[in-house]
């Protein structure tokens, strides 16, 4: 019993140093960032002023919070689309054939997702490999316009996330207990007044974690639209990353982060509000 | 259970332990700016192991340095505006001339110059150019003359332009007659209102590596930097470079010695020893930008010295401007920046 509650003590510490070290103190050095006055050197001056909240709320800076969140809704919405059916699907198979695609899901993901992207591009550019195998089909004669465009940013997005929404989806779907559906249709529902008035409100926790799961990164993700889309738009973590290294105005970066933050903190509350209102079993209330 | 704490302490201090000891010079370097093979060859004649890392930009190897006091890099390649500004801000060591016999080797013309007078502390390794890159398999190199060919609407959505706001704006202000290194807010926005006009032309913003797109068949025309298309012509010799006539954009990078440096012997060593003739010649014709070391020149094979995009002929090198800090003017820059790229 003593053995047990050492290790306990030095796994529970050691992650608690870990995360104040790395996580608590360098955040706290952002938010203390955000407060100064920038230095012409490009770093702070130790003076105390509000200015970088005065001055982000800019028309440009709204714009560029608008096109993050445009961007990560969309990808969330796509990835529920695709990961849904996927996880339904993983409920109904048998055991081994489960683990041999969950396996398959999840070997990719050992990789950097940089790495992936970059083999996006090796697949997507205008000689790559989808192109090149179209062409010698004959099926098309030039071409086709693939990297840099819309379509290759939410490919490369949802490919990149769909992990993260297939397994709370898969944890409430396998929970889902099938008498209730075998009773629905004994007493004449049709499939989708089914889906709609028993699955999917029996899997909304899913739902809400895999969506909190993939919309809080995708917020953050700038690389893969930077990679996929040309960067010929500023998200948020641009935005940060020029105030940064470009514009030397570390006190308006800070500020930035502290606003993201702020945000999906107020986005994660939301998703505990909710879940525990789902276990309280008063679903009217969740949206 | 004391036993155990104090293995798993150990296990977690012993390879920091390792690491402080050793012969060692830390390098920071521009990414893809080297030829590896002498790094390999340095550790092998002189016995010390090179700890070696890579930026993007003068910017974030700035704002790093600028951080670290203690125990940072040895040697650090800024551009000649960064040697001015990190000189004023007190960042650099002066160097040891006793200690660096190989500076001889260097072109005469490239040293003494206003951003650090007497070469006290910098010395240059590398310079070059940014211009116009085309692919001669889409578009005929010699119908580009101008940056503003560059808005010709027949290559609408082939175009490439630099994810840099200072490489970006310059091509502007150059189109328009003005220097890409204004720091007059009419000019500056005149640049963007004109840049406006060229986005819908954009395919894709990239300063990582501007030869990819090229190579990817993406785009046929853009802005981009001799040595990129130096790379990119050995795997596709339809890339050409074009120095423009309202002339191209000039940089050269130097090796300094920041302050936080760890062991001052190793970085003149490494200084020294990118100096001779036969290394500076190596890095040169690997990543194909123009060295500053005569007695390499004079080594380097014909096929990188005539390279155009490598070395500029006289008038084209005349035309052509250097760039400069704009200094509080960047925050403007910055501003038109943002706007560009959230319409």
């Amino acid at each position: 019993m003593e053995k047990k509650s050492g290790f306990r003590n030095v796994a529970v510490g050691s992650t608690l140093c870990w995360i104040t070290l790395f996580v608590v103190i360098p955040y706290l050095i952002v938010v203390a960032y955000s407060f100064l006055t920038p230095d012409p050197s490009g770093t702070v001056s130790w003076i105390f002023t509000l200015d970088s909240y005065r001055e982000i709320f800019s028309p440009v800076f709204l714009i560029v919070c608008k096109n993050s969140f445009a961007l990560a809704l969309s990808t969330t919405v796509l990835t529920l689309l695709a990961a849904y059916p996927f996880a339904f699907f993983l409920t109904r198979i048998s055991e081994s054939i489960r683990r041999t695609l969950i396996l398959i899901m999840i070997i990719p993901f050992w990789t950097s997702s940089l790495i992936r992207t970059y083999a996006l591009i090796i697949l997507l550019k205008a000689n790559g490999i989808v192109n090149t195998f179209l062409l010698s089909l004959g099926w098309i004669d030039e071409p086709l316009n693939l990297l840099y465009t819309q379509l290759a940013v939410f490919t490369g997005l949802v490919y990149t996330l769909l992990p993260f929404m297939i397994l709370p989806l898969y944890a409430s779907l396998q929970k889902l207990d099938t008498r209730l559906i075998e009773a629905a249709r004994d007493l004449g529902a049709t499939s989708p007044r089914i889906f709609f008035h028993i699955i999917l409100p029996l899997t909304l926790p899913g739902i809400i974690a895999g969506s909190t799961m993939v919309f809080l990164p995708a917020l953050g993700l700038f690389y893969i639209p930077d990679l996929l889309g040309g960067a010929r738009s500023m998200l948020i973590g641009n935005f940060i990353k020029d105030q940064f290294l470009v514009a030397g105005n570390w006190p308006l970066g800070s500020s930035a982060s502290v606003i993201l933050t702020l945000l999906m903190f107020l986005l994660i509350a939301w998703y505990f509000l909710s879940s525990r209102k789902i276990n309280q079993g008063d679903m009217r209330e969740v949206i | 259970m004391m036993k155990k704490l104090f293995l798993i302490l150990m296990v977690l201090v012993f390879p920091l332990a390792s690491l402080a000891a050793g012969n060692e010079v830390y390098v920071f370097n521009w990414s893809e700016y080297i030829d590896p093979s002498v790094l390999k060859t340095f550790e092998k004649e002189t016995g010390i192991k090179v700890r070696y890392s890579t930026y993007e930009s003068n910017e974030a190897m700035f704002a790093k340095l600028k951080l670290v006091k203690k125990n940072g890099y040895d040697v650090a390649f800024p551009s000649t505006y960064f040697v001015e500004r990190m000189r004023r801000y007190g960042m650099l060591k002066p160097l040891d001339r006793s200690m660096l016999p190989n500076m001889k080797n260097l072109n005469a013309k490239l040293l003494d110059k206003p951003y650090d007078p007497k070469n006290v502390y910098s010395l240059p390794y590398m310079w070059g150019s940014s211009a116009i890159g085309v692919n001669a398999r889409y578009i005929k190199p010699s119908s580009v003359k101008s940056f503003n060919d560059l808005w010709n609407p027949a290559f609408k959505g082939k175009v490439l332009l630099m994810d840099d706001v200072r490489d970006a704006f310059a091509m502007s202000l150059r189109s328009l007659g003005f220097s890409g290194n204004d720091t007059d807010p009419a000019h500056i926005k005149a640049a963007y209102e004109k840049l406006l006009k060229l986005k819908p032309s954009v395919k894709v913003f990239n300063s990582d590596s501007p030869k990819q797109p090229f190579l990817n068949n993406e785009v046929y025309i853009g802005q981009i930097w001799g040595g990129e298309v130096y790379q990119a012509s050995q795997e596709n010799p339809n890339i050409v470079y074009i120095y423009p006539k309202e002339g191209a954009t000039f940089w050269a990078d130097n090796m300094v010695i920041p302050l936080s440096v760890r062991n001052i012997k190793n970085a003149h060593a490494f200084i020294n020893f990118m100096m001779r003739p036969d290394i500076a010649r190596k890095n040169c014709e690997y990543v194909g930008y123009a060295t500053a070391n005569a007695k390499a020149q004079a080594l380097l094979d014909p096929k990188t010295r005539n390279h155009k995009a490598v070395y500029p002929d006289n008038r084209d090198l005349e035309r052509g401007e250097f760039q400069a800090d704009v200094g509080d003017a960047i925050a403007i820059y910055e501003k038109y920046w943002e706007m560009l790229k959230t319409r």
